[in-house]
């Protein structure tokens, strides 16, 4: 597979790096370090940073995009590059929380501005490369429990309850697990089971079936993103369950708004991606121009999406 | 040995008929073990609904399996099937939520746009691997990057959804507890049988899998039968992305990345060996149950997720040590 990695690889850099020729010099150059294009949420975003550099025409941007989630190494690639380029900022929505720090390191000794968004680096890997970086990016965690409380709220205390992960391992997945927790807590709900469908669709529908088979006096989902509510939606029409299992999701995407509208969804969770790149950016650009560097954990916008908001 | 040859002997048949079934039937007893084991260690194992459930989960890796088996039989391997898989659901997805049409025409049209789509990437990978002796193995990584690319820019990366709702209940539907989808299935295991066993087509694949020069010397149109392989198992991935909409009610162009090793992992359960020549139908619907009822018991188990993955592994790696000790005790 490593070889198919590879042809991805010269692929991906042929197609999505953008035009290199003739930026003019007092422009400054953005680096756009992206996850995986193939995901609508990234392809999205990054839509949201190109239609912002069109608005602002004050800079250029220059994006790169993973062929999976999981393509760690084309990341570091691209950082590398941009250090060669000597860009002026780079803004990287991170892969592998850990992974990434030591090139976003160089990059920091090269003097280039970096701006982590998305999903935050770890603390742990920062402190032991030295590195001090602001996150730029929404609160997962946070975001779960607005969805696991409109769930908790909607079948009371006491109702059984399981939750679909995201990937073992990524931080996103982890901290919504973390949120959907603490609803649970906080809601009293009874945990039945909890386990990982990779985000995907198909995984998920299979794996809530099986879930429905050994517990099936299930009353509610929590999903770590729509994709997987989609799956696990349908799993419940199968079993002839509709309206009797509650589930909720994360992302907002658009192939679940007709689920809202029916109700089979009970709520999901927007966390404004379509903007998140290009709000990065413009911080970037801030301290680029000589204002102050960011610190901590700067929250981007995120809000419960219910039937109520869709027409 | 030529157990492909047509004109074979009527006492080599009998003794690759003998083989075949004493090949089957050990990977039956396994699966019949593996199903005894799940039943008396969860409590809900063997009830109408999880059988359903086991049913609808094994179809789509079952079709795309029955295409594989053509293909590995004549010694080449489809990496890809997933792709294709995406890029016909997308196809199909487009055509079906084309405005104006009545949700009939719709689905029909779609079907014919994903099996036809199917054919396409079949045809592509049988010509470049015949025409030029390429081993199909890189030839279809090529295909698989070329099917996943294209899947998402028809799309524009982005999932299409809002099926016809009678296509969309259509894929929950059962007969007497068997969901209609695996019926499907089903149709295709008997075709794909009566091909390979009664027809003169069947056995020159197997032949091409032995001993292509053999093949080629007695007078076989070695070139078009590969393309032919190709194409069926194509065909079988078209048939199985309309299978993947009816059931999950999306088509997105990330759907199916992995499906091919599933799909191999089926095929080589089901005693096929990756050389070729050797191998059955019935095999790999054996094959794709107990990677199936594996799946789902141990979930039903409660074991941890990463257990799952191991244990998967493991039995995937028993079957084939197994199979040669079973083709050294079947050796004629």
């Amino acid at each position: 597979m490593k070889f198919a990695k590879f042809i991805a690889a010269g692929i991906l850099a042929s197609t999505i790096l953008m035009p290199v020729s003739g930026y003019a010099a007092d422009k400054p150059v953005v680096g756009l370090v992206m996850k995986s294009l193939a995901n609508e949420f990234f392809k999205n975003m990054l839509e949201g940073a190109k239609a912002d550099e069109a608005k602002r025409g004050d800079y250029t941007l220059k994006a790169v995009g993973m062929q999976s989630e999981t393509d760690v190494e084309t990341q570091i690639n691209a950082i590398e590059s941009f250090i060669t380029e000597k860009v002026d900022a780079i803004v990287v929505a991170p892969s592998d929380s850990r992974a990434l720090v030591p090139p976003i390191k160089r990059a920091i000794d090269a003097g280039i501005t970096v701006i982590n968004f998305d999903v935050a680096l770890d603390e742990k890997a920062k402190e032991e490369a030295g590195v001090k970086l602001a996150f730029v990016g929404p609160d997962n965690r946070g975001g779960a429990k607005l969805a696991g409380d409109a769930l908790a709220k909607k079948l009371g205390e006491g109702a059984k309850v399981v939750i679909i992960e995201g990937n073992p391992g990524a931080d996103n997945a982890a901290q919504r697990k973390l949120g959907f927790m603490d609803s649970v807590e906080a809601g009293k709900l009874d945990l039945l089971d909890s386990r990982t469908a990779h985000w995907e669709t198909e995984e998920a529908n299979t794996l809530f079936s099986n879930m429905l088979t050994a517990h099936p006096d299930i009353q509610g989902v929590l999903a770590a993103n729509d994709s997987m509510a989609l799956g696990v939606v349908k799993a419940i029409d199968a079993a002839g369950k509709t309206g009797k299992i509650e589930v909720v999701g994360f992302d907002n995407i658009p192939a679940v708004q007709p689920l809202l509208k029916e109700k089979k969804l009970l709520a999901t969770v927007d966390q404004f991606g379509q903007l998140m790149a290009a709000d990065a950016i413009d911080k970037a650009l801030k301290v680029v121009k000589g204002g102050a560097p960011l610190e901590g954990w700067v929250k981007t916008d995120i809000k419960l999406v219910t039937s109520d908001d869709v027409k | 040995m030529n157990t492909s040859d047509v004109s074979q002997t009527g006492q080599t048949r009998i003794a690759t008929t003998t083989k075949t079934v004493l090949r089957e039937a050990g990977i039956g007893i396994a699966l019949i073990v593996l199903i005894l084991v799940f039943s008396m260690t969860t409590q809900h194992f063997l009830t109408a609904s999880n059988v359903t459930n086991i049913l609808t989960q094994v179809t789509i890796n079952l079709i795309l399996s029955i295409g594989m088996t053509f293909v590995i039989l004549i010694g080449g391997i489809d990496l890809s099937v997933g792709s294709v898989l995406a890029f016909c659901a997308v196809v199909a997805g487009t055509v079906m939520t084309l405005p104006g049409l009545d949700p009939s025409t719709a689905v029909i049209l779609a079907t014919l746009s994903a099996v036809a789509g199917g054919i396409f990437f079949g045809l592509l990978n049988g010509f470049i691997s015949a025409y030029w002796a390429i081993p199909s193995f890189i030839v279809t990584l090529g295909t698989l990057n070329i099917a996943r690319g294209a899947a998402l820019q028809v799309t524009n990366a982005s999932t299409i959804y809002s099926f016809p709702a009678s296509f969309n209940a259509f894929g929950s539907q059962t007969l007497y507890g068997i969901p209609l989808l695996f019926l499907i299935a089903l149709v295709l295991v008997g075709i794909g049988w009566f091909v390979l066993t009664k027809t003169v087509f069947g056995r020159v694949l197997y032949g091409i899998g032995n001993n292509e020069e053999a093949a080629r010397l007695a007078g076989h149109n070695v070139f078009f039968y590969k393309i032919a392989a190709f194409t069926i198992c194509g065909g079988a991935v078209g048939i199985g992305a309309i299978v993947y909409m009816a059931r999950l009610n999306i088509a997105s162009p990330i759907i199916g990345i992995g499906f091919e090793l599933n799909a191999i992992a089926a095929v080589i359960i089901g005693g096929t060996s990756l050389s070729g020549g050797r191998g059955s139908i019935i095999g790999t619907l054996l094959g794709a149950c107990i990677i199936g009822v594996l799946a789902n018991g141990l979930i039903l188990l409660g074991l941890s997720d990463f257990m799952r993955q191991m244990i998967t592994g493991f039995v995937i790696i028993i079957a084939v040590v197994l199979d040669k000790y079973r083709e050294r005790l079947t050796k004629v």
